[in-house]
């Protein structure tokens, strides 16, 4: 992704700080490998693109037109595996925020993040998706059928968990409540699910075109190639917000340290400043350096 | 790939698709680039 | 901690007896939607005796976010919450008074929406036992779910906006499973209903245990 970096041991452990080439110094712009990338995302992301290929060329070319449904099965080799991706990257929420909850480490927090927001994309992929696959096959874009219902519902709840996330908040206090609300995401969803479920099936049997009967050959190849596809996809972009929300966390943390230091500069300037009451007036740069610990 | 019935759909649904992951990772690759210039790179663990 | 729910339950339970917000605002509010519906829905075609169970849980929904509302603006007035938080009550204790607090105006909310809507709709009650248990297992279902979703929100600025869009998703089985248990009452068919009633009492459960277990997490961040 980013040609710049040197590239240094792929995907590698940590490495100690200053051992690359800009040094351990914090100037307020920091120069050296920009962005969310590693060597291993990079090898991740080919892998995802080469997938992509392989996708359509089954998808699109090789697996044979549905006896059913006609050429909108190709719809499905992307809508299933975004729909069974959107329930992992909830699965991912909930794990991270129970763990947050537990350990109380920045690092959970980001991952719950991440995965509510990278699910949200799915949610919606499956959505249009799904709506497509329907125009034709069921003779319009939106019915009141359990699985589509409960996906919107599931939209829905990951919208207000990523609004719950985007107030200004004092970042303790937003990790806590987020860590609730998402620890009780996977809960709500099962709860929705089975009700909806339940409720549709009350009503019809099955009017509708049932996507389950075995298929095989062709198109168990081209669904099993757009797991692996949209997976690759997911990871990608689970890392990669990962490690934004984990930027997020310390450039507002370095903010505060920067805030706290200035306020403290201004502090000790100003106490330097009532014995020389002269013309000058105090400009913290030119008073002289107060050892920080005598007052106070 | 000849005579493909609901070929406007399927195309329309990949579209979507990978138009919206496109854009997606695109934004994040960006907005990660201009965030991690205020990050030294000892909090980058990853790189 | 029941102590401690009943001190909570008590306290919330005398503001509204003197300040009577949900008496003279939530309960004028919902009577006034169950009259828009009317409007909305042409009373003549019976389009509106058909939908009265969903329209009375919608109706008891979204007076609940009201109440919800106020009974978590209670908490942030005055410093009630520092309050709370330096008292040695059990945040279980303060989740479960809130909510019992909550489902009690809930109750008598309800109450008074069943009259107006066999006054206004003509609705004709059947199947009481049935209708009971849905309603008090349904009010406990939002009572606890919506305590709890009031905490998550509550200090935010934008709490009034967000509330609605946390929990009414949360609470969209709470819906369906009220209106059907009501429908079949309603249509002296209580087998059907009470599998309905089962699955609000099951909901209900998951959120008191949930909320009393969070409420505490939730207390201790500003």
């Amino acid at each position: 992704m980013n040609a710049t970096t040197p590239t240094g041991p792929a995907g590698g452990p940590p490495l100690p700080p200053g051992s690359g080439p800009h040094g351990p110094g914090r100037p307020p712009s920091h120069p050296g490998p920009a962005g969310t990338g590693s060597g291993a995302t990079r090898v991740l992301g080919v892998a995802a693109l080469a997938g992509v290929a392989l996708l359509a060329l089954y998808g699109l070319v090789v697996s044979p037109p549905d006896v059913e449904m006609g050429d909108s099965v190709r719809l499905m080799y992307v809508h299933v595996p975004a729909a069974s991706y959107l329930y992992l990257g909830c699965v991912v929420t909930t794990v991270a925020s129970a763990l947050w909850l537990r350990r109380r480490t920045p690092g959970w927090d980001a991952l719950a993040e991440a995965g509510a927001e990278v699910g949200l994309l799915f949610a919606v992929i499956t959505l249009v998706t799904g709506s497509l696959w329907g125009r034709p096959t069921w003779g319009t874009y939106w019915t009141w059928d359990a699985r589509l219902t409960s996906t919107a519902v599931l939209t829905a709840l990951l919208v207000g968990y990523l609004a719950l996330r985007r107030l200004d908040l004092d970042p303790d206090a937003r990790s806590a409540r987020a860590a609730v609300l998402g620890l009780l995401l996977l809960p709500n969803v099962v709860i929705v699910n089975r009700s909806v479920e339940w409720w549709r099936s009350l009503h019809q049997r099955s009017t509708l075109v049932r996507l389950d009967p075995t298929i095989g050959g062709d198109m168990l190849v081209a669904l099993m190639v757009g797991f692996v596809a949209i997976g690759l996809i997911f990871a990608w972009l689970l890392v990669h917000r990962f490690r934004l929300a984990w930027l997020e966390q310390q450039a507002d943390r370095l903010d505060l340290d920067a805030a706290l230091a200035a306020r403290r500069a201004e502090a000790t300037a100003a106490r330097a400043a009532p014995p020389a009451p002269g013309p000058s007036s105090p400009a913290p740069v030119a008073s002289p350096p107060v050892p920080e610990v005598p007052s106070r | 790939m000849i005579a493909m019935t609901h070929a406007g759909y399927v195309a329309a649904g990949w579209l979507v698709t990978f138009g919206l992951v496109g854009a997606y990772a695109l934004a994040i690759v960006r907005r990660g680039r201009r965030l991690s210039r205020h990050v030294p790179v000892e909090e980058r663990r990853w790189s | 901690m029941w102590r401690d729910a009943t001190l909570v339950a008590g306290r919330d339970l005398r503001v509204e007896a003197r300040s009577r917000v949900t008496a003279h605002q939530v309960v004028p509010f919902a009577l006034l939607v169950l009259v828009l519906f009317a409007f909305a829905l042409d009373p003549d075609r019976g389009i509106l005796e058909r939908a009265t169970p969903g329209l009375y849980w919608m109706t008891v929904l979204f007076s609940a976010l009201a109440a919800l509302a106020r009974s978590a603006a209670l908490e942030e007035a005055d410093g009630v919450r520092d309050a709370v938080r330096l008292s040695a009550l059990e945040p279980a204790g303060v989740f479960a008074g809130k909510a019992l607090a909550v489902a009690v105006e809930l109750v008598a909310l309800e109450v008074v929406l069943g009259a107006a809507v066999v006054v206004l709709y003509g609705a004709e009650p059947a199947g009481i036992g049935l209708l009971a248990a849905t309603a008090a297992a349904a009010t406990v279902a939002v009572a606890s779910a919506g305590t709890l979703y009031a905490a998550l929100v509550s200090g935010l600025r934008a709490r009034e906006t967000l509330l609605p869009l946390l929990l009414l998703p949360v609470l969209a089985p709470v819906l369906i499973g009220a209106t059907r248990a009501f429908e079949s009452a309603l249509a002296d068919d209580p087998v059907a209903g009470w599998p309905w009633c089962g699955l609000l009492a099951a909901f209900a459960f998951v959120y008191s245990v949930a909320g009393a277990l969070a409420y505490g997490t939730l207390l201790e961040g500003t």
